[in-house]
């Protein structure tokens, strides 16, 4: 279970204005996530949708802690039911995933997991064996111990999907995984997101492929300049907005808000 | 800070920068291979060069009148000009001379002059020019010994009336360590530099480049282990490059030295090497520190760059700024003093050169190792603020980086961290090194006011600043009679304890007479009123307010007891920059801050401060009464009787002291 409450993150930009017909540069700050909350329950998928700048990045980076909110909290909860802010903690029981989340191109995957594995304080023995499944599982024996820069696109992602798992976390939150994806790989995310729901994990994603949500999410969470738009299962929101499809609620809504 | 998350970050930035095939080739194949060809292939090809000069036959043509040409040939036999020249025939000087088929060619003028025709514009010619005129000063030289003789004349009396030679009493290990000294800095400085530049853009801007900072960031790791394992990999690689240059380089030099010793073996000089083996280590110790300084600058730098080709812009100029620090050593008649002593860079290039000529300043030393360490961790901080900083994590635009909160956004009544100490201490050493030297230069004793000002402005200042609670960071709480009483106790035990160590150090660590003198003359003449307002009052609330307050309040808070007290008293002691009173202050400093720390009272070390330097003005104004009233602390020796009085007020001091100031803890 992962939970924001009244999330909130500011920003500065610089807008052009005209004073007595001078132009000049004015700083100003605005809120790029203006009040956000909810909750994501263990074995259930959240899609976060929205168009760019609405402030889904801003919003998964607050969650997964890389960010600090300008105001509000991230809590989860452990296996205990204890309920934890601490951003270490977070961190350890979240895999992240997104588009800017690079490998290390200059080690091997076998290598890189086993960092990995160090800074989780995860004993090395144990490290070797989930690596060797993680391998199987993904079909990574081959190229497990070439060097990242010599891997195809596809092998790319999945060594990137290997990066989430080693630590066996309870909350992944992946950021536009499928983004510039080809069929099979984009499948093999929307697959292993599918599994990990069923073993009983939570799962939040955003993503511009409303087709994809549509089948994929328990729950959607549309957000629009930094606020939720509208909120719940696909098949509510389509009913609410009276359409067949979410892109045509999609449009419907943001429509709604411009409109105000 | 977790020590196994660091030591795995650690590990995995030294790899990824070890198989960057960049930093490979600076700092393995440019030191080691490159370096010593380079320098081993210079000396080669002027020694080629040299020897080919000596080896060639020159071609010189005579019109000359017989009898000159008859003694020109036979100097030229005995091979005393040292060049072997034959003589030909020539028909056409000048096309000869043109067409090479001569070098040189001598002609007897109707006058009688002879002149050497030669072509300047070509090597060979010029060469033999120089075997001509060598020739005839031989030729010359023989002509006027005849004539003196056959005047009847001693030849000898006449032509060397007077005699003079030079007697060098530099050993051959000065000259040439004076003329490494003066080289060496600069080329340390670049190789520190070449080594730390590329690891620092890799791990800095080449991770935004390659995009692994956020994945980085999605890791169980703080900031601050993040910065550090990636100063700590950077500053390793500066070093070792540093280390793997200057052996290979001073390695090719010694190989080239002794092997032109033992060309020229009838000069009989033989330089002993091993002479320069302490100032060689302690010129790595220097390296290691300051590559510190190197890697923090240089990441401070590059961390503003989204991408390599960027960093590598920015660094420049902070390049050109050390190695132009660095020249400082080339420069005549500049050595390090305390002034230079703290310029960054300057310091480091004149310690090191001074080093080479055998100038061992121990408390220098440690005041370059000591601002270096300040300003390296000036630096840090400023890159643990920046990598803080989420506009640049996510590449937002350098226009939001802000490196310090306005006091506006400061909580109220917050209490110091540790980067606020480290800040607030590096704030009153750069004062005090460049306002407070100067103000002492200028003004005399009038700038040890303005420095104990300054002392006092700062650490209230910075309180303001950050809207401490001021009651509880500066301990301003009430102290009783008893407390009272025990702290003096203690200060006196203290007190005496100090006086001892500065008595058996002094032969030790002779530093102290120059600076005490120089404090005579400066207080010479100074209204006893004003002398004790300036040196007791004045301290012991400034130095106080800073040192108990501040830093013993700040660091009470984070650590445990014995590690703020003693830190407090061990950044007390260097703060006075001698390496002889880093041990006696830090006694007198170290009982202070137990006094302050066992009352919970700053008034209680204020005024053992207080008396203690009340007690050093009155010796040093009224020695004559201050002997007859303690004459103890005068005496040359100390018979045994004298001994045991002193152990007994100084152990009867500390016990009865620490017992008293305890009463607080007792009533409630």
């Amino acid at each position: 279970m992962i939970a924001a409450s009244e999330l909130c993150k500011q920003f500065e930009r610089t807008i052009l204005t005209e004073e007595k017909g001078k132009k000049k540069n004015r700083k100003e700050r605005f809120y790029a996530v203006d009040h956000i909350s909810f909750q994501v329950e263990a074995g259930e998928i959240l899609g976060i949708l929205g168009p760019n700048g609405a402030g889904k990045t801003t919003l998964l980076r607050m969650l997964g802690t890389l960010m600090q909110p300008t105001s509000g909290t991230v809590e989860i909860e452990d296996r205990d039911g204890k309920r934890i802010s601490d951003p270490i903690l977070i961190k350890r029981a979240i895999g992240y995933l997104s588009g800017n989340t690079k490998l290390y191109h200059r080690l091997s995957t076998r290598e890189m997991l086993l960092m990995l594995a160090e800074i989780y304080d995860i004993d090395k023995d144990t490290a070797k064996l989930r690596i060797e499944e993680i391998s199987k599982v993904l079909d990574m024996d081959s190229f497990l111990d070439n060097r990242i820069e010599k891997l195809s696109t596809g092998q790319t992602q999945r060594a990137s999907i290997a990066r989430c798992l080693i630590h066996e976390p309870d909350i992944y939150i992946f950021d536009e995984p499928t983004l510039g994806l080809d069929i099979i790989s984009a499948d093999a995310i929307v697959n292993f997101m599918k599994e990990q729901k069923e073993k009983g994990k939570t799962v939040l994603y955003s993503t511009h492929y409303l087709e994809e949500a549509q089948f994929l999410c328990d729950r959607i969470l549309m957000i629009y300049q930094g606020r939720i738009i509208k909120e719940g299962s696909p098949e509510s929101i389509l009913s609410e907005c009276g359409v067949t499809n979410l892109r045509d609620a999609f449009h419907q809504v943001m429509g709604e808000v411009d409109a105000k | 800070m977790n020590m196994k998350r660091m030591t795995a970050l650690l590990k995995r930035e030294l790899r990824d920068i070890m198989r960057d095939k960049k930093t490979l080739v600076m700092m393995v194949v440019v030191p080691i291979i490159l370096y010593p060809l380079l320098i081993l292939g210079m000396a080669f090809l002027m020694n080629a060069i040299v020897s080919s000069q000596a080896e060639k036959t020159y071609l010189a043509a005579f019109d000359v009148n017989e009898e000159a040409e008859e003694r020109l040939l036979s100097i030229l036999e005995s091979q005393e000009i040292g060049y072997t020249v034959r003589i030909v025939e020539s028909k056409d000087y000048e096309t000869d001379l043109e067409q090479e088929n001569i070098h040189v060619y001598v002609k007897e003028e109707e006058d009688g002059t002879f002149s050497l025709y030669y072509l300047s514009a070509s090597d060979q010619s010029a060469t033999a020019l120089s075997a001509m005129r060598t020739l005839f000063s031989l030729y010359k030289d023989e002509l006027t010994e005849e004539r003196i003789a056959d005047a009847g004349m001693d030849v000898d009396t006449l032509l060397n009336p007077i005699r003079y030679e030079n007697k060098d009493l530099s050993s051959a290990e000065e000259s040439m360590g004076n003329m490494i000294g003066s080289i060496m800095p600069f080329f340390i400085v670049t190789s520190i530099l070449l080594g730390a530049i590329y690891p620092a853009i890799d791990v800095t801007a080449g991770e935004k480049e390659r995009g692994t900072l956020e994945t980085l960031l999605t890791l169980p790791v703080t900031n601050f282990e993040m910065i550090m394992s990636k100063f700590l990999a950077v500053s390793v690689i500066a070093c070792v490059s540093a280390f793997l240059n200057v052996f290979s380089m001073g390695g090719a030099m010694v190989f080239l030295v002794s092997s032109s010793l033992s060309q020229a073996a009838n000069l009989d000089i033989s330089i002993r090497f091993e002479t320069f083996i302490p100032g060689i280590l302690f010129t790595l110790v220097v390296m290691t520190f300051f590559a510190l300084l190197v890697t923090a600058v240089c990441m401070c730098t590059c961390v503003f760059a989204k991408s390599f080709k960027e960093a590598n812009n920015y660094i420049t100029p902070v390049m050109l700024i050390f190695m132009f620090g660095s020249y400082a050593a080339m420069i005549p008649d500049l050595e390090l003093s305390a002034r230079s002593a703290a310029i960054p860079v300057v310091n480091v290039a004149l310690l090191i050169e001074g080093l080479f000529k055998f100038q061992y300043d121990y408390g220098l030393f440690a005041v370059v190792l000591f601002s270096n360490v300040a300003y390296s961790l000036l630096a840090v901080m400023i890159l643990g603020k920046i990598y803080n900083s989420e506009a640049i994590l996510f590449s937002e635009g350098l226009s939001s980086v802000k490196l310090f909160k306005s006091r506006r956004d400061m909580e109220e009544k917050q209490m110091p961290g540790l980067g606020d100490v480290i800040l607030i201490l590096c704030i009153v050493l750069l004062l005090m090194f460049y306002v407070g030297t100067y103000a002492q230069l200028k003004w005399g004793f009038g700038g040890v006011f303005v420095q104990q000002l300054l002392i006092l402005i700062v650490s209230l200042l910075y309180a303001w600043y950050m809207k401490a609670d001021k009651r509880k960071l500066f301990s301003l709480e009430k102290v009783k009679p008893l407390q009272l009483l025990g702290a003096i106790l203690f200060g006196i035990g203290a007190f005496l304890l100090g006086l001892i160590a500065g008595a058996l150090l002094t032969p030790i660590l002779s530093e102290s007479a120059q600076n005490l003198e120089q404090l005579d003359e400066m207080i010479a003449g100074v209204p006893v009123g004003i002398l004790v307002l300036v040196m007791a009052v004045m301290p012991a609330i400034g130095e106080e307010l800073l040192f108990r307050g501040f830093v013993m309040g700040t660091l009470k808070n984070r650590c445990r007891p014995a590690v703020a007290v003693g830190v407090t008293a061990v950044i007390f002691a260097a703060y006075h920059m001698s390496l002889l009173r880093f041990f006696t202050v830090g006694i007198i400093g170290l009982g202070l801050t137990i006094a302050a720390y066992r009352t919970g009272s700053i008034a209680a070390s204020m005024t053992v401060h207080f008396l203690n330097n009340l007690t050093s003005v009155l010796i040093s104004v009224y020695p004559k009464q201050m002997e007859k009233a303690l004459p103890i602390l005068f005496k040359e020796s100390l018979s045994l009787s004298d001994i045991l009085l002193l152990a007994a007020v100084i152990i009867i001091g500390l016990k009865v002291g620490w017992t008293l100031m305890n009463k607080k803890s007792l009533h409630s």
